[in-house]
């Protein structure tokens, strides 16, 4: 699992930085500009006023191809004679350092044609697409044609993976494409040191800005770093309830040979040898079950990669993969934590073995005298560890890696409370199983208590799952509770009408002028309200957040939040409308632990970095990079923007709210750079695009059952193994085979419901961590934790299901036992 | 049910003109195992019958078919050829479940080992083959405490079997083979695992419960200075049993 997450993180980030890389190429520096790009003269005059060359002009944004690739597509247009330095894809085709392949009439289309694409040889082979053929370029709905004039062959496997994902124009048909007339998204530049910077530096514009080209890249990088960490801690689950599992092998295959170490330790080999052996027998074994942990971790991989992808489309940043690369970095990593964890688990049998004396080398009823004599100590290692683990959790600034420090902490601490819990529950339970059961009554919970060793491992084991069961589902539960709750306060308006959205979650593109006109005088309508939405990187926290120029409340005054300046009473709007400040998100103040009140947030507006009030600090589920809300008026006269993203309509009273939203729809019909959809629609868009976020964890969920199935199971044939003279005895003795049947299915029921009541509090426990902590930190929202009872009953479902299921195959075998052989042996 | 009808038919035991059943018949009797792809013979065509009352000893080095004997005759094992009847019952005949029900009904079985249930108590291990067929503790109890008190281990009846000596074990385990009132007791080395003086002492008590109360004892062993004590010494040898 560790593995495949591994593989799909990190193929999802060297597609993006490929593509990165493939755009930025050479360029060791760029100037950037504010939210709607820079004014096309900078260029000029960096290369006429200030002399500067190389640079290069680069317009981009992303785009649909449907005909290409299901997923977003980079449009970048460029101009093919400032190009060689930085991109040498354009190169002629002998030129060209990675085999430029182009040959000198494609380019001539190139230039002199509108509207040209020059793509991937490779995708559009894959995509049955030739050279002349006619795509469809999806800008925000309005739909482009666009013909193919050059298909890009690099000659290294690199450049043609990164080249898979975007699409080439020339610069004045991106502009006219991305709707930038005049416009430029950045310009590159290769300067040897800052010093040849400095010309360049006097004569930009107020809102541009020279940055390193790696510094944009990591800025957009760092905001999926949250989201890869908690996959990764989670992935990390399954290894500490696989842990468990090794742990009860070795010490299963310990005891299975206590007479061949017997004779092993007075043959004369010493503790330390046999230390050794067991070690060096983990560790093959650890070799061999690593080196199929991660051929199945690249199979799953393959699955897992479209899940972390659509997240990273539908929130942060469009990204194409091509498909799962298997770096040996990854691959070496799984083996040394699959061995590692291996040896860790093996440490403990092995040194039991090596310190026993040779006539009695761990004889299973002297590890169970062991364990009991260790229960009280166990509850002391809970307590130390669950108070080292709130620890970490208290720590506010260690961050996301001591909160989950915190939170494992506390999972192998309840672990640990699985022998003594165990013994407890089995006491308390055995004269009720006794008086309705009979002797298999009193049988079962006295064999989980005699092989407590074995019985609590493989209860820890499964309550580890079924606790991240419980914790995640609350988790999910009460997000999904969360945004529900906050889409029904936020979202106001009966209409909406935006530009259909490339990603998800994300406006990209504004809408027509005469649409916006169109809706907002809708017969019907009452009032409207309109929103853009760009993105501005925050210089005083380096941060990417979304600034939105508001000119009204869409939530009509329901809005919670979480902080609003005092002499404003409830409603920040007045003054926000009326230019005092800005309103900004939850998430940007916990990100960056601002203080309350926060302080003035400065913003990058055209006229250079200017500081705003903080009116209010509100909730808001929809970007965990944070949003600022800012006046419509104030954003328009500091940033020279007109355009609108979206608008909400609300309709008169009285009426028919259906009927208009079909009405307005109606009028925009044919119109693909259009959305209109109603309040209920918008809802159910955003709820898809949250339960499509959390799939992954159901996954995750299912392989931690799956190895903790497999637990109970290995358990229950061990016990079996070792018990082969009683169970025949007990045949021997008039045990039918369905009584036997049902001893086994009791005692396994015994282990799961033990497993799923201890797993209540500590699926609470985490859900309370994941809520309170790991989100906060994470993502900076505040969720309201809902506690549902079907979360725990459908725990101790899972742990009493899986238990019984686990005990099938047992039953049927010990079913199957020849008495006579049984109880031969010793 | 069939507990009664075997009832039955040792009551008509001494009617004129009737010869009541042998407690174990065996016809043509064969068992052979296969190890390393050939065939060893165990039992080899073995027809005898034991009567009521017997102490059968059954004498034999080790791996000479003694325990199979024992194996085939209680059920637990199936025979490669032949049959096996108890008590008038053709016990080969039975499918297993029945053979499981009829072992618990009508005959006790003595371990070498003990084979006592170690998370059980001393007076559990004694009523837990009634129990598994279905009647309430507190009904078998006062029986199973006869029994113990007659083994010597009443004030013991609380102790799991780890707290008891190895005879003390064995004495559980024959009051176990007992508790139901068995009229065959199959008893497999039950001296095997315990010193002289303590072997002697539980083979004292054991003929007491059995033979003396009119049960056939067949007892296993390699022990030649128990063979004077029985009422019938057979000798397995090469498969076949030999008087």
């Amino acid at each position: 699992m560790m593995v495949s997450i591994d593989l799909a993180n990190g193929s999802a980030r060297r597609a993006f930085a490929l593509s990165t890389d493939a755009i930025t190429g050479k360029a060791t520096h760029r100037v950037a500009g504010g939210p709607t790009g820079l004014d096309e003269a900078v260029y000029r005059d960096i290369r006429v006023a200030a002399g500067f060359s190389p640079a290069a002009p680069v317009v981009e944004g992303y785009v649909g191809v449907p005909e290409l690739s299901g997923q977003p597509l980079r449009l970048v247009g460029i101009d093919p004679f400032a190009e060689p330095p930085f991109r040498d894809y354009f190169a002629p085709a002998a030129g060209g350092a990675n085999g430029g392949s182009l040959d000198a009439s494609a380019l001539t289309t190139f230039l002199t044609e509108p509207n040209s694409l020059i793509i991937s040889a490779d995708a559009a082979a894959e995509a049955g697409i030739a050279l002349g053929d006619t795509l469809t370029v999806n800008v925000a709905g309005r739909e482009i044609a666009a013909r193919v004039v050059g298909l890009l062959r690099p000659a290294d496997d690199v450049s043609r993976r990164a080249l898979g994902g975007i699409v080439f124009t020339d610069i004045a048909s991106a502009q006219e494409m991305l709707d930038l007339r005049g416009r430029l998204s950045h310009i590159d530049l290769i300067a040897d040191d800052e010093a040849a910077l400095a010309p360049i530096a006097a004569l930009l514009p107020p809102d541009a800005s020279i940055e390193t080209a790696a510094a944009r890249q990591n800025a957009v990088q760092q905001m999926t770093a949250a989201f890869e960490f908690n996959l990764s801690a989670l992935s990390l689950l399954a290894l500490v309830v696989g842990m468990f599992l090794i742990y009860n092998t070795v010490t299963f295959s310990v005891i299975q040979r206590r007479p061949l170490f017997a004779v092993l330790r007075m043959l004369g080999a010493t503790g330390g040898q046999l230390f050794a052996l067991i070690l060096g027998e983990a560790v093959l074994l650890a070799l061999l079950g690593s080196l199929l942990g991660l051929g199945l971790g690249v199979l799953l991989g393959r699955g897992v990669v479209g899940l972390i992808t659509q997240t990273i489309n539908d929130f942060w940043f469009a990204v194409n993969v091509q498909g799962v690369s298997v770096p040996p970095s990854s691959l070496i990593r799984g083996l040394a934590v699959g061995v590692g964890a291996a040896l860790l688990a093996a440490i403990v049998p092995a040194i039991e073995a090596a310190r026993t004396a040779p006539q009695s080398t761990l004889r299973r009823s002297t590890l169970e005298s062991r364990i009991r004599r260790l229960l009280p100590w166990l509850v002391v290692a809970w307590a130390a560890l669950t108070l080292a683990g709130a620890a970490l959790l208290w720590l506010r600034g260690g961050g996301l890696f001591t909160a989950f420090a915190g939170l494992f902490a506390v999972l192998i601490a309840a672990a640990l409370l699985a022998p003594p819990l165990t013994d407890v529950f089995m006491r308390l339970v055995a004269p009720l199983t006794g008086r309705l059961l009979g002797a298999l009554g009193r049988l079962a919970p006295r064999d989980i208590i005699r092989s407590l060793s074995r019985t609590s491992i493989a209860v820890a084991a499964l309550m580890t799952a079924v606790s991240v069961i419980v914790g995640v589902s609350i988790m999910v539960g009460s997000f999904r509770g969360t945004v529900i709750e906050w889409l029904d306060q936020t979202l106001q308006a009966d209409i909406y009408v935006s530009p259909p959205n490339v990603t998800a979650n994300r406006v990209i593109g504004a809408l027509a002028a005469d649409a916006v006109a169109t809706a907002r005088t809708w017969p019907g309508v009452a009032r409207a309200v309109s929103s853009h939405t760009v993105q501005v990187q925050l210089p005083q926290f380096g941060r990417l957040v979304q600034l939105v120029a508001v000119d009204g409340d869409v939530s009509n005054g329901n809005r919670p939040y979480a902080w609003v300046r005092p002499d404003l009473g409830d409603d920040p709007w007045p003054a926000l409308m009326a230019g005092e400040g800005v309103i900004i998100s939850e998430a940007l103040a916990l990100k960056e632990n601002l203080p309350t009140p926060p302080p003035d947030i400065t913003l990058p507006t055209a006229g250079g970095p200017r500081d705003f009030p903080v009116l209010a600090v509100f909730y808001d589920y929809s970007s965990d990079q944070g949003s600022v809300f800012i006046g419509d008026a104030t954003y328009r006269t500091l940033w020279d923007d007109a355009r609108v993203s979206a608008v909400g309509l609300f309709v008169e009273p009285g009426q028919p709210v259906d009927e208009v939203t079909a009405a307005l729809a109606a009028r925009f019909a044919g119109r693909s750079d259009v959305l209109v959809q109603s309040n209920e629609a918008l809802r159910r868009g955003s709820l898809e695009i949250f339960d499509r976020t959390f799939a992954i964890t159901s996954a995750l969920r299912l392989l931690a059952i799956i190895v903790a199935f497999i637990g109970v199971l290995s358990a229950l044939l061990s016990l079996q193994l070792e018990r082969a003279r009683e169970l025949g005895t007990l045949r021997a003795t008039g045990m039918t085979r369905r009584q036997l049947w049902g001893l086994t299915l009791l005692e396994t029921g015994l282990m799961g419901a033990t497993a799923g009541l201890m797993a209540l509090p500590v699926g609470y426990a985490l859900a309370w961590i994941l809520v309170y902590v790991i989100n906060v930190r994470s993502f900076g929202w505040t969720l309201t934790m809902d506690l549902r009872p079907e979360y725990f009953i459908q725990a101790l479902l899972v742990a009493v299901g899986a238990a019984l299921l686990a005990g099938v195959y047992p039953s049927i075998r010990v079913g199957n036992m020849e008495i006579a052989s049984a109880i031969r042996e010793e | 049910m069939i507990k009664e009808r075997v009832r039955e038919a040792m009551v008509g035991e001494g009617a004129p003109g009737e010869t009541a059943p042998p407690v174990v018949r065996l016809e043509g009797l064969c068992k052979a195992f296969e190890e390393g792809g050939r065939q060893r013979v165990v039992l080899d065509k073995v027809d005898y019958q034991f009567d009521r009352g017997q102490f059968v000893v059954l004498l034999g080095h080790s791996g000479s078919g003694k325990s199979t004997l024992l194996n085939l005759i209680s059920g637990i094992d199936r025979p490669s050829e032949g049959h096996v009847s108890v008590l008038g019952t053709r016990i080969t005949a039975l499918n297993e479940r029945d053979r499981t029900l009829f072992r618990r009904d009508h005959i006790g079985f003595v371990f070498q080992f003990f084979n006592l249930i170690p998370t059980l108590t001393v007076l559990e291990n004694v009523t837990l083959p009634q129990e598994l067929a279905g009647r309430a503790r507190r009904e078998l109890e006062p029986t199973a405490l006869r029994l113990l008190d007659r083994v010597g281990l009443a004030d013991r009846r609380d102790a799991h079997p780890d707290k008891l000596s190895g005879g003390e074990q064995q004495r559980v385990a024959i009051a176990r083979a007992l508790a139901h009132d068995p009229l065959l007791v199959l008893a497999d080395e039950p001296t095997g695992n315990l010193d002289d003086e303590t072997g002697e002492r539980v083979l004292a008590l054991l003929l007491e419960l059995t033979r003396d109360a009119g049960r056939t004892l067949l007892m296993a062993t390699h022990n030649p200075d128990i063979a004077p004590r029985a009422d019938r010494v057979l000798q397995l040898h090469d498969g076949r049993l030999v008087e």
